[in-house]
């Protein structure tokens, strides 16, 4: 088995579509020109670019001109997070976000409040659902922007946006709503008028798109200040060079995924219903973290596995050419528990046991079977070696 | 960050892994919430005074169970006294080393077998239930690894103060506070001094 034969790490990153790869081949070769007026080159590549922004405008079905490209997820959230906070900054210094957003958000948050602003951070129920009260009870005069994560990362729950939306709304002033997207672009469909939502961040590599690329949603009137400061290449907010054959593998990938985007949502729903139902047939004492059902995004399946930890099942499952993810503190660059298990109300075990299965499009149940037959085996084999197994099994 | 081929091997064939029945001495060290636990069983011969046989359990990750399957290769066989010499840098050696952020998963293994002994000692009356003071509070502190380089914070002069007064314990480290790696050790103190039920407080200070 080759590394990553069977890969089910694709809310990290997910393998670019022979399409994509094929639309960015030009501009790396021939057309490698930055946009311009007048003479044919600039032209050129700048009207390819206006079509690939409408690509994208199209599939979030906004206006093109509310698309501005980033060289990633994290990058349109700090342009956005940043760019409210500094040009609202005299109308208010109170943000909300909460515990289990995703740690863009977290960390800007922390950056804020360690210049001057006060950040709430509201809590989530034992699934990953903010709590709407406490964000009711949040809102301040002061209160300028809100935070949130669409789909949560780690637990796959789906935040109840049109009534978070109706509540930001419902304030007496203007409260921002900033949305990181990055997990539920292509996985949920996404109404970003009815929520009321002002700026918003996806990425192309999380649905086989190229790395290095992304977007900000910038609702039109909606002022930031400025981030970066230098020449204009493409767009106003990332100004500097971009590279033009990631925009146009970008979106390709959004063109052939929103093609058939139920079909393609209905399949990931699929696969992990599929994966989630051979996981509880096979392995004992197993639970699932976040919510079940429509709530919970179509790709994410995260299980905690009773007695036994996750470093060593990842190790185990990754010598069968089988890529996943776990919370363990061990696996961990911190050394710390999965803070949104923890956050959420699970204990250490169900951390360090927890087990994070993202599925695309190009998994296949025959995958699924070949993952399952290995976690239940290693499964057996680790709780033969665990004193919290058999201190409570004969 | 990779794995040598002798610490794959171990985790995935372990040698003397699962429980002994009626061992001669046992111990456990670790938990759940520090992220590993380790039992470790021994049968030694009365009038040798030789480990004759060892076995451990594992709660933990590849590294743990890895570095618990060499330190009973390395303690079967050996007289009490030598093993009593076997530390985590001796099944780090042994097997061809490890990441630096995974050296601190390897000491609970070693910290295990001493503990075993030490049990097997004090029931047989080879020795007296050890004192607590000043000196148990260091040999604790020279288990604690900084995850950055893979040292004990001892050796690396990171300890500049450690005190025991009253039940209270009082430590000051040399650690900065932009070292992200400041909680972690300051935690892992804290897990290892708790189990003893002299300590009654833990202040750690770090400089400002």
């Amino acid at each position: 088995m080759k590394p990553g034969q069977v890969y089910m790490d694709n809310c990290v990153s997910s393998k670019p579509a022979p399409e994509v790869l094929q639309a960015m081949q030009s501009y790396w070769e021939e057309e490698f020109w930055y946009p311009s007026s007048f003479v044919s080159t600039g032209e050129k590549i700048a009207g390819d670019i206006e079509g690939f922004r409408a690509t994208i405008a199209s599939a979030l079905k906004v206006k093109a001109n509310e698309v501005q490209f980033t060289s990633g997820g994290t990058m349109a959230n700090n342009i956005a997070i940043k760019g409210i906070l500094t040009a609202n900054a005299h109308k208010g210094t109170h943000v909300i976000c909460s515990v289990v957003d995703y740690p863009d958000i977290l960390t800007n948050a922390a950056f804020f409040e360690q210049s001057g602003f006060e950040v709430s951070y509201i809590g989530a129920d034992s699934e990953g659902f903010v709590n709407l009260e406490e964000l009711k009870q949040a809102i301040r005069p002061d209160t300028i922007l809100f935070m949130t994560t669409i789909v949560n990362h780690v637990l796959g729950t789906i935040q109840p946006m049109e009534e978070i939306g109706k509540i930001i709304a419902a304030a007496d002033h203007k409260i921002f709503l900033h949305a990181d997207a990055g997990q539920a672009f292509g996985k949920i469909k996404l109404e970003l008028e009815k929520w009321g939502i002002d700026t918003m961040s996806i990425s192309a590599h999380k649905i086989h798109g190229p790395q290095g690329i992304g977007a900000l949603y910038v609702k039109s009137g909606t002022k930031l200040g400025q981030l970066i400061h230098g020449v204009k290449r493409i767009d106003g907010l990332q100004t500097g060079g971009l590279n033009i054959a990631l925009i146009a593998g970008f979106a390709k990938a959004v063109e052939i995924y929103f093609a058939d985007f139920d079909a393609n949502v209905a399949k990931l729903r699929e696969l992990s219903d599929y994966l989630l139902a051979s996981i509880e047939a096979n392995i004992t004492e197993v639970e699932i973290n976040g919510p079940r059902g429509n709530w919970r995004a179509p790709h994410n399946v995260n299980v905690s596995i009773g007695y036994i930890e996750g470093e060593a099942i990842t190790m185990m499952l990754d010598m069968q050419g089988i890529t996943v993810a776990t919370g363990s503190a061990c696996a961990s660059q911190g050394l710390q528990p999965n803070y949104i298990l923890m956050a959420v109300g699970k204990n250490h075990v169900q951390s360090h046991g927890s087990m994070k299965f993202t599925l695309s499009i190009y998994n296949s149940k025959d995958e699924i079977d070949y993952v399952v037959k290995h976690l239940s085996d290693i499964t057996i084999e680790l709780r033969k070696r665990s004193p919290l197994y058999l201190a409570t099994h004969r | 960050m990779q794995y040598s081929q002798k610490v794959l091997d171990h985790f995935m064939h372990p040698k003397n892994v699962g429980k002994m029945e009626n061992p001669d001495a046992t111990a456990t060290e670790g938990s759940p919430a520090c992220g590993d636990q380790v039992t470790v069983y021994l049968k030694v011969d009365p009038e040798k005074m030789v480990i004759d046989d060892i076995s451990f359990l594992s709660y933990g990750c590849a590294s743990n169970i890895a570095t618990a399957s060499m330190i009973t290769e390395l303690a079967k066989g050996k007289s009490l006294d030598e093993a009593k010499k076997i530390s985590w840098r001796d099944a780090m050696e042994a097997l061809d080393g490890l990441p630096p952020v995974k050296v601190h998963c390897s000491v609970l293994a070693a910290d295990t077998l001493q503990t075993a002994i030490s049990n097997y000692e004090i029931a047989h009356g080879l020795k007296e239930v050890p004192n607590f003071s000043k000196e148990t509070i260091v040999e604790e502190l020279k288990k604690i690894i900084y995850p950055k380089v893979g040292e004990d914070i001892v050796t690396l002069k990171m300890v500049k103060y450690v005190g025991f007064t009253h039940g209270e314990v009082l430590i000051d480290l040399n650690i900065p506070s932009f070292d992200q790696w400041r909680d972690n050790v300051a935690e892992e103190i804290r897990e290892h001094l708790q189990k003893y039920p002299e300590v009654k407080d833990i202040q750690i200070n770090f400089p400002e």
